[in-house]
């Protein structure tokens, strides 16, 4: 079965399905069947398109274009390849998951509103993964935030209004640098008349940027991204949005909107800007070193346990971007894999600890323990998780880890060279389990309090949001080949891109 | 007759409006109070939706009364731009009206007649023609910010804005004076003309163009030009506030650009880089002061200060061509919708004994008034710049031309004030869906009409955000007559 427009259709769906939840607005019941049949939708919708697409294959796939803004030679512009491809498909299950779990009652107050945000976020963040003209990325980019700010400053916690003003406003001012960035492209990329904003024209056109020019260029793209990612030293909204969002929130901040930094360093600042690459390259790696070690050893100070899964965040994108910057297939492989299993892993950890949350109404972990004992099947789910976020083989953490640091072992255009960073990234590894088995044990065994001895395990809706998760934590982690055949053809095509000026590549 | 009637014909929108708010006035004597309630807006509204379609009849580009009066796809847009924004002044108004006891047939009348002011400075291609239009426009403004005659605020404003209003005038005319003595014409060809060929460099010339440069900003609302704004916005009936944000701003960036971008095209380089640090200056001063803002009503009117400031900066980039001249309009056009809508969305707020809401008192607004609040919202992020509202397209229209001009520090100002904007924007959204209604919070003003005028202002600022070709490109034609003469 193939489908026409199939990426539109997928920015379309979440829109429409805006319509029925305001008629039934009033109606909590109805709302809920409207958004989890609408991400369902969405879901099997991203699925259909994963089997549209060839793997193999390094282009542009299912690539729809129409004029947007002419004068300015702004266009309508999308299309997938193998970066891209497991992205969507990752949201809209995430976004789904979400949904579900919110739906059986982790949300009573205004669920109309919420379920609209997250549908508009869904929008957002599937255009992010999918847009090829910068003026649609950013419109994306930016179209992701209002819906969170809302959503963690109408739902979250108790200092809900100082984190989700931090978060947009570190998050605004990157992108507003990057909107600057953005037309300084525009106004290089041609003369009058010629201008544009969409990537392949853009590749086309790149040998107009001057190294003075990407230099500067770069680090306002760079800056937008890395405070998304977010790399040390930008990433102090994250463990505070982390804390205060509710547990949907927390899924798709971490899951999802991370990602956008790593994605858009792949799909846009490498690929367009070779000589800044070069030329930031090396603080890139050390900061991402940085963030490996410094959000590890964070996490094992951690009292709050949302707080320790998010500080977490902070070392496993260091991986990614770590993975990008050494410019290598395997490194870069590597990143792309540990986006996916972040998204998949972090996702279901917060969402542990939220169903934990919800039970208990403690995150600090030295009031919890012995929970094992009453939740086996909470533990069993919780257990693999924390095993597959702390890179065991077999589970998906290993395989993405396992890549960046060979690739940067391999890696020598750095200061010290690959051999100094990749054992230094690699003491973040020991330090994982260290920080993940120690919390695992102070909250899972010991004595059970006996507050906590009548609450109930696992209901079957949340199994129904775990299992999905689980499949693909395990199914990535023993044959990654799969991905790794989807991701590889277009990852190098970018690195090729990336590190040979000269190199020009047709689009389909 | 018919010789009189066709030398007329050119201007028929402004006759129209004219006559409209001369019918409005008579009306008013005739009917009870009871009935001029709503008659009185809706013969405004299709007085000026006629005006509006009377557009095309008036024959094409050219110049007319003996070269006072030049009509061009500049002159049609900005046309445009203050008929919209004198139906939404009108619209918003009824209850107000009602419940202040403000006399609607003068309230009325006085936006047509400031309307028509500001329509002749878009026409005018003379100094004089501009003087006249510039006085037809403010004085009716002083006349509405002291509607309200038994309030002290609205005294106070309507005293600040006729006393600095009158000098920033006394300025202009001065600096018309000279630029006639060092150029001996009015009219903007001869004027660019002759400084074309004597150059900036002389005593004389310098004074003119600062005092014309000042007495516009004045009008403008540039910084350091710009502290009657927050008390003459703040005391003035609140319909009225959103008129007076909106209208004299756009018609003076009208006059700006007739006199000073395409008047002195040929020297722009030499006085782009006053009006590049007057913009930077302008949005940071704005920004900074509005902050510190407690009162919503005070918020917004330091933040239309610093609005200025980016359409200034658009301005100053006039070297980069049509583009610039283009996101000036766009910005405009833009603005218009997004703060008239965000002024008018303060009537909700309007009882007895408040002025004006305070953040408090917008506490769950959202669930008091989920449309309204909702509206509100979207004028707050079309005002910040996020996608995808027409805020966010003007932005990027106006920092094209900036960056291209070679202004890399400015473009940087615009993205860092955008950032320091959120913060004080996003409070109020903060404000108005983050915290519940506490209790003793007065209930919310309410009337269809003025929800339907919001919503259908909400919905255009998000189809010109998704869709903004049309209006950019309606944009660049306006912008085309500047650069030809």
């Amino acid at each position: 079965m193939t489908i026409d427009h199939i990426l539109t259709l997928l920015l379309a769906v979440p829109a429409v399905g805006l319509l029925p939840l305001y008629v039934f607005r009033n109606d909590p019941r109805s709302v809920k069947q409207v958004a989890v049949v609408t991400t369902l939708f969405e879901l099997v919708l991203s699925l259909v398109m994963l089997v549209q697409f060839h793997p193999g294959e390094a282009g542009f796939q299912l690539v729809e274009q129409a004029d947007w803004l002419p004068s300015l030679g702004i266009r309508y512009l999308v299309g997938v390849d193998g970066i891209s491809v497991l992205l969507v498909p990752m949201t809209t299950l995430l976004t789904f998951i979400s949904v579900l779990y919110s739906s059986g009652g982790a949300i009573k107050d205004r669920i109309a509103s919420f379920m609209a945000a997250f549908l508009v976020l869904e929008i957002g963040m599937v255009g992010v993964f999918v847009s090829l003209d910068l003026f649609l990325f950013y419109v994306m980019f930016e179209l992701m935030l209002v819906p969170m700010y809302l959503i963690i400053g109408i739902w979250g916690g108790p200092r809900r209004i100082y984190s989700t003003l931090k978060f947009v406003i570190f998050t605004l001012a990157g992108s507003l640098l990057m909107l600057v960035a953005i037309v300084a492209v525009w106004l290089a990329s041609g003369d009058e008349g010629s201008r544009t904003l969409s990537l392949p024209e853009l590749l086309a056109s790149r040998s107009r940027f001057s190294a003075d020019f990407q230099f500067w260029v770069f680090l306002a793209f760079g800056l937008a991204f890395a405070i998304k990612l977010p790399m040390v030293p930008f990433h102090t909204w994250l463990p505070d949005a982390h804390v205060e969002a509710p547990t949907a929130g927390s899924i798709i901040l971490a899951g999802v909107l991370l990602k956008a930094g790593g994605y858009g360093f792949l799909r846009f600042a490498l690929p367009l800007f070779p000589v800044g690459t070069q030329l930031w390259l090396p603080v890139i790696i050390v900061l991402s070193v940085i963030a490996i070690l410094y959000g590890a050893a964070v996490s094992t100070v951690q009292k709050d346990l949302k707080k320790l899964v998010a500080y977490s965040s902070v070392a496993h994108m260091g991986f990614v971007t770590l993975g990008i910057f050494v410019l290598n297939s395997q490194g870069g492989v590597g990143a792309v894999l540990q986006m996916l299993n972040h998204g998949f892993v972090t996702g279901a950890l917060f969402l542990f600890v939220g169903i934990q949350y919800e039970r208990t109404h403690r995150r600090l972990i030295a009031d919890l323990g012995g929970l094992a004992n009453r939740w086996p099947l909470y533990t069993t789910f919780f257990g693999i998780f924390v095993l597959a976020s702390l890179g065991l083989p077999g589970l998906n953490g290993f395989v993405g880890e396992f890549l960046v640091l060979l690739g940067t072992f391999k890696f020598s255009g750095v200061p010290l060279g690959g051999l100094f960073w990749g054992p230094v990234a690699a003491l973040g590894v020991i330090l994982a389990a260290v920080y993940l088995l120690w919390m695992f044990q102070r909250v899972m065994y010991g004595p059970v309090r006996d507050a906590y001895r009548a609450l109930p395990d696992l209901s079957p809706i949340e199994v129904a949001c775990a299992v999905p998760l689980l499949v693909l934590t395990v199914l990535l982690g023993v044959f990654p080949q799969a991905a790794i055949a989807i991701i590889e053809p277009s990852l190098q095509q970018v690195l090729r891109l990336a590190t040979d000026p000269g190199f020009q590549v047709a689009f389909k | 007759m018919t010789a009189f009637v066709d030398t007329l014909t050119p201007v028929l929108p402004e006759v129209i409006v004219t006559i409209t708010a001369c019918i409005v006035l008579v009306v008013d004597g005739l009917l009870p109070r009871g009935q001029s309630r709503l008659v009185l807006p809706a013969m405004t509204v299709v007085g000026l939706a006629l005006a509006f379609l009377s557009g095309p009849l008036a024959p094409p580009s050219g110049q007319y009364f003996g070269g006072f009066v030049q009509i061009d796809t500049f002159t049609t847009f900005f046309r445009a731009v203050f008929i919209v924004l004198a139906v939404f002044a009108t619209l918003v108004a009824p209850s107000y009206l009602d419940r202040r006891g403000i006399p609607p047939g003068e309230y009325y009348a006085t936006i047509c007649f400031s309307t028509v002011g500001a329509m002749t400075i878009a026409l005018s291609t003379d100094l004089i023609t501009l003087f006249v239009g510039l006085e037809l426009m403010t004085i009716p403004i002083y006349v509405l910010a002291g509607m309200q005659r038994r309030d002290r605020f609205a005294n106070e404003a309507a005293l600040k804005y006729f006393l600095l209003g009158a000098f920033s005038s006394a300025l202009l005319v001065y600096g018309f004076a000279w630029l006639y003595g060092v150029t001996g014409s009015t009219r903007y060809i001869d004027v660019a003309t002759e400084l074309q060929r004597i150059g900036l460099a002389n005593g004389p010339t310098i004074v003119a163009l600062a005092l014309v440069t000042v007495g516009l900003g004045f009008k403008a609302a540039v910084v350091p030009f710009h502290q009657w704004t927050p008390d003459a916005y703040d005391g003035a009936p609140t319909p009225a506030t959103a008129f007076m944000s909106v209208g004299p701003k756009a018609a003076a960036f009208a006059a700006i650009l007739r006199v000073l971008v395409s008047g002195l095209a040929p020297l722009q380089v030499d006085w782009s880089t006053v009006f590049a640090v007057l913009a930077a200056v302008t949005m940071t001063g704005g920004n900074i002061v509005a902050l510190a803002q407690t009162n919503t009503k005070r918020m917004l009117a330091y933040s239309s200060i610093a609005h200025t400031g980016y359409i200034l900066a658009a301005v100053a980039a006039s070297a980069a061509g049509p583009s610039a001249t283009a996101a000036v309009l766009f910005y405009v056009f833009a603005y218009g919708v997004m703060n008239l809508g965000a002024f008018a969305c303060l009537l909700y707020f309007d009882i007895e004994g408040s002025r004006g809401a305070t953040l408090e008192e917008l506490n769950g607004f959202a669930r008091r008034q989920p449309l309204g609040a909702f509206a509100f919202a979207i004028f707050l992020f079309s005002l910040t710049g996020i996608p995808p509202t027409v805020g966010f397209v003007a932005k990027f229209l106006v920092i094209q031309p900036v960056l291209d001009a070679g202004y890399a520090w400015l473009a940087v100002f615009i993205a860092l004030n955008a950032v320091l904007a959120a913060f004080y924007y996003l409070r109020v959204v903060v404000h108005m869906y983050m915290y519940d209604p506490e209790t003793g919070v007065p209930m919310v003003a309410s009337t269809r009409l003025l929800s339907a005028a919001l919503g259908l202002s909400a919905v255009a600022t998000i189809v010109l955000g998704v869709l903004p070709n049309s209006l950019y490109e309606w944009a660049l034609q306006a912008a085309n007559p500047l650069l030809r003469q």
